[in-house]
């Protein structure tokens, strides 16, 4: 049976950043400062990285063609709308995720306790997936963060952020 | 000959007896239950319990850190039957053939027996695992102290390829762009030989270089997180579990299957990176095409459980034997064991038999209990796990977060460390939705060093030739399974793209 790869599309754009990456790690890696022979260099490694990334990236992008990817890029820039990808709950759900842990680990660790960080961002992440019913969810988030610093400061002596 | 035995055997017994003490007894218990309970819940994997659970090694022992993170590490691999069997979403990947037959027994009442086949095939399977492990090991040791740095720089280019190869089911090419990208992440930092910054754009925290934990646990733990959160999937437990311990005579019809699930798991093991998922369809490929109840297999028969639990299981021997000898983990949960204790200042490879020779037998004992410990407490926590399995993912997902944190931030006390595993986090995401395995990428970052190093330091001592590299018999096996990996794979990716470039395909799109 034949079956549509979902895949080819993203496989071709994935080629192409590879070559331009591969590229890009070359050209560092040749401006890196050469000691005694370029073949002890510290740009003699990444620059055999950098060729193997263009060579894989051609075999992506030959292996997408062959599967249509191309005419996937295209049917998908066609019928693009940015709407659409906004409204898939699997996609808000996963930004709303993301953005509440690089605000709990860059605005909020480091500048506030982290019993207190670890309670915010629970309460938040909590309240967010609907987990559980409001006083619930204020009792989870401030029993864990307590419990998880009580118990890695006093019983494990580990140092928290 | 008989003295090396008995060489080997007075170590043994000197590490047996040095295992035997009540702290160790009590940690390794509680690490196995913990590995176990992890384990169970749907989308905390086995390397997620490690990633987890590293932070309170840390503060440990270096004996009793190593028993914690194998206890954690046996009884992890064993606790993916639960969820496998009881709710048809197995625990870790590994436990995901024993689904098969496992839910499909419960569905039809007999889930206790099934859990009760998984936990003793799982036991069976780490016997056979620790047998090996022991008698193999000061084999490959020898082989290993005739590496130079020809074979360590092919060695680690052989365990990408093999690793991209194994861990992709139709496109190996994926798998060998993240294995680069993990050699990659490797040359961040300083340059081993001169010192000289690459990559850092300027920034003194990259000058370090990436740390191997906080991109770890960002890949297996963060990562895992979104995965399980991004869409809600209830999932029901079905009925009471009720007689867990099979039969005696049910036992004994297992042993066959369990013997030869168990060698294959420790072949699979042994190769770099391949990991106890690969290892467990393997065993029941192989069990169904060869066993007699084979016809059976998928239709809820107690042998397809053991095949796949004996295999998963034995991966952890298996897997020990290069990490131990070579330093290349054999699966993705031993690359966090081999983080974690490089942590604690031990580095296996060919010169740890000479610098610590009765560590391998410690890691055979520790294992050797953790799988007694694995048997009591499997058979017995089979009723209440259904309790825990209860817990909801999503009131359990977000408090990993945290933990990931201290993980990440433990080990080196860098804030940037945080930051550094939530990146990884979010690019094992991308990738994982992108059907990109994450095993070649943690390891690429754990060989990248020593094939940059052996490289270079190989092509300068034969002054850029390779001919020396045709006088060094080891090398030319590893450049000719190189070679040949290359062409299965590339053959593999030529025919997958030729069965999806049917015009069919572009009518579908349309």
């Amino acid at each position: 049976m034949i079956k549509t790869d979902k895949m080819a599309a993203a496989d071709l754009v994935m080629g192409i950043f590879l070559i331009i990456f591969g590229g890009l790690v070359v050209l560092s890696s040749l401006n890196m400062k050469i000691y005694k022979t370029f073949l002890d260099a510290p740009g003699f490694f990444p620059f055999i990285l950098g060729i193997l990334f263009i060579g894989l990236g051609m075999m992506m992008i030959s292996s997408s063609l062959r599967r249509k990817g191309y005419e996937q890029v295209k049917q998908g820039l066609k019928n693009f709308n940015p709407g659409y990808l906004f409204k898939s709950i699997q996609f808000q759900r996963v930004m709303i995720l993301i953005i509440l842990m690089v605000l709990y680990i860059f605005v909020l660790i480091d500048r506030v306790h982290f019993t207190l960080a670890t309670t915010l961002y629970l309460f938040f992440t909590l309240y967010y997936l609907k987990s559980a019913s409001l006083m619930k969810i204020i009792v989870i988030s401030i029993a864990t963060a307590f419990i998880i610093s009580t118990f890695f400061t006093k019983f494990f002596q580990i140092p928290l952020p | 000959m008989l003295e090396s035995f008995l060489h080997q055997a007075d170590m043994f017994f000197h590490a047996l007896a040095a295992q035997f003490y009540l702290a160790n007894i009590i940690i390794l218990a509680g690490a196995t239950l913990m590995g176990i309970v992890v384990g169970a819940i749907p989308g905390l994997t086995a390397t997620m319990a490690l990633a987890l659970l590293i932070n309170l090694s840390y503060g440990m022992q270096f004996d009793l850190a190593i028993s914690f993170l194998l206890g954690v590490y046996v009884g992890a691999i064993m606790g993916g039957c639960y969820s496998a069997i009881m709710v048809n979403i197995p625990g870790t990947p590994a436990a995901a053939a024993t689904a098969l037959d496992g839910f499909i027994l419960a569905k039809r009442g007999e889930g206790g027996l099934a859990i009760g086949a998984g936990v003793i095939a799982s036991f069976f399977g780490m016997l056979v695992s620790i047998a090996f492990l022991i008698f193999l090991t000061p084999f490959v040791y020898k082989i290993a102290l005739k590496f130079g740095q020809w074979e360590f720089f092919l060695l680690a280019f052989f365990g990408v390829m093999i690793c991209g190869n194994l861990s992709t089911g139709k496109d190996p090419i994926k798998g060998w762009v993240v294995g680069f990208l993990g050699f990659f992440t490797a040359m961040i930092g300083l340059d081993k030989v001169y010192a000289f910054p690459r990559f850092t754009f300027g920034l003194l925290q990259l000058k370090g270089g990436i740390s191997l934990i906080p991109a770890l646990i960002g890949v297996f733990g963060i990562s895992e997180i979104l995965i399980v959160l991004e869409q809600e999937i209830p999932y029901k437990i079905l009925g009471k579990i009720t007689r867990v311990i099979p039969s005696w005579k049910t036992i004994r019809s297992l042993i066959p299957t369990a013997i030869r699930s168990g060698v294959i798991g420790v072949g699979i093991g042994a190769v770099p990176g391949a990991g106890e998922d690969i290892g467990a369809w393997v065993a029941y490929d192989v069990g169904k095409r060869r066993s007699k109840q084979g016809e059976k297999y998928g239709t809820g028969c107690l042998e397809g459980v053991a095949a796949a639990e004996t295999a998963n299981n034995a991966v952890i021997g298996g897997a020990m034997i290069p990490l131990l000898t070579l330093a290349v983990p054999g699966s993705p949960p031993a690359a966090m064991f081999l983080a974690a204790i490089w942590l604690h200042g031990v580095r296996p490879g060919p010169m740890l038999t000479i610098e610590n020779p009765t560590f391998l037998y410690e890691v055979a004992i520790v294992l050797l209990l953790a799988t007694c410990f694995m048997l009591i407490w499997g058979l017995l926590v089979a009723k209440p796990m259904a309790m825990i399995l209860k817990l909801k993912r999503e009131i359990l997902m977000p408090i990993i977060l945290p933990l990931t944190v201290i993980g990440a931030y433990a080990g080196g006390v860098r804030i940037f460390d945080i930051k550094v595993t939530l990146f990884f986090g979010i690019l094992g995401y991308v990738l994982r939705k992108l059907d990109y395995p994450m095993a070649p990428l943690v390891l690429g970052i754990i060989l990248g060093p020593l094939a940059d190093v052996s490289f270079r330091q190989a092509l300068m001592q034969s002054r850029g030739s390779l001919i020396p590299l045709l006088g060094r018999p080891l090398g030319i096996v590893l450049l000719t399974a190189i070679v040949l990996i290359a062409y299965s794979g590339i053959r593999r990716t030529i025919e997958y793209s030729r069965q999806h470039s049917h015009p069919d395909s572009l009518k579908s799109i349309e």
